[in-house]
């Protein structure tokens, strides 16, 4: 059976959405997420067998680029995590209208921000 | 609605093919899939939060004996496997749906699913035997 292809349509085909925005996100933040899963298996492997092996792990993590990356799969993961939630109410039905999709996802990105910035302060302080 | 099309006739199994019964429905794995990326997605809001909080103050300290001392509690460790379980199986239909879209030949797209499942279980292999040896102290 010939399947319809989703060519990659954003954003050289279609004007900026806000949907179409937070739903290329999600999918990047996925694939983000996955690849900062490796960097989470190499931590667990660094904790588990200590000594030299975690102090190394532990000066990547601690310097500036670690920091960052650490950040940054924060952030993801708390989006993707929004997201998420926004697509299981999609998928029982609730949200679907463009209004209600348009304000919803404003809403997942405020949620997101929060809990990563209450996340950081609460690993920080 | 006789069903003409290629791949119902090349399917390499013998019952009646169930896309045939029910005309436009899935006679394959899609839909299983579909549920374990939403189950999963369920489990993973509050597993996740919860291990994110906890790990990122983990890692951003340079104590080794307090991340190692966490993770060999029963309950840490416990959650952290089931934490561990439902990402990688999470991330492993996620990324399908992506190749799906982007990956057009068959081939490309059968490697590329494949790559990413063994990449999944050697990962998450690798961290739930390394909680493991932190839980029973080996």
């Amino acid at each position: 059976m010939e399947r319809p292809l989703s060519p990659f349509m954003f954003p050289v085909w279609y004007r900026f959405q806000l949907g179409s925005a937070l739903s290329i996100l999600h999918r990047f933040t996925g694939i983000a997420l996955t690849i900062g899963s490796i960097l989470l298996t190499w931590w667990f492997i660094a904790v588990a067998a200590g000594g030299k092996w975690f102090a190394a792990t532990h000066a990547f993590i601690a310097s500036p680029i670690g920091m960052l990356l650490l950040f940054l799969w924060s952030a993801a993961f708390f989006y993707h995590l929004c997201g998420g939630l926004r697509h299981l109410a999609w998928d029982a039905g609730y949200g679907f209208e463009i209004r209600d999709a348009n304000r919803n996802g404003i809403i997942v990105l405020v949620v997101a921000a929060l809990l990563t910035l209450v996340t950081w302060l609460y690993v920080l302080l | 609605m006789p069903d003409t099309s290629l791949s119902n006739a090349t399917a390499l199994r013998d019952e009646t093919i169930l896309r045939r019964v029910r005309h436009l429905g899935s006679a394959r794995e899609g839909l299983k899939e579909w549920r374990v990326q939403r189950c999963t997605a369920l489990a993973l809001t509050p597993l996740g939060l919860w291990f994110v909080a906890s790990m990122l103050s983990l890692a951003t300290s340079s104590d080794q004996t307090t991340a190692a001392a966490w993770l060999s509690e029963p309950a840490q460790a416990f959650l952290t496997i089931l934490f561990l379980v439902a990402l990688f199986a999470h991330a492993v239909v996620g990324l399908r749906s992506v190749f799906d879209d982007y990956v057009h030949t068959r081939a490309r797209l059968v490697a590329a699913d494949l790559a990413v499942r063994a990449l999944a279980i050697i990962l998450c292999g690798a961290s739930v035997l390394a909680v493991l040896k932190l839980f029973l102290g080996r």
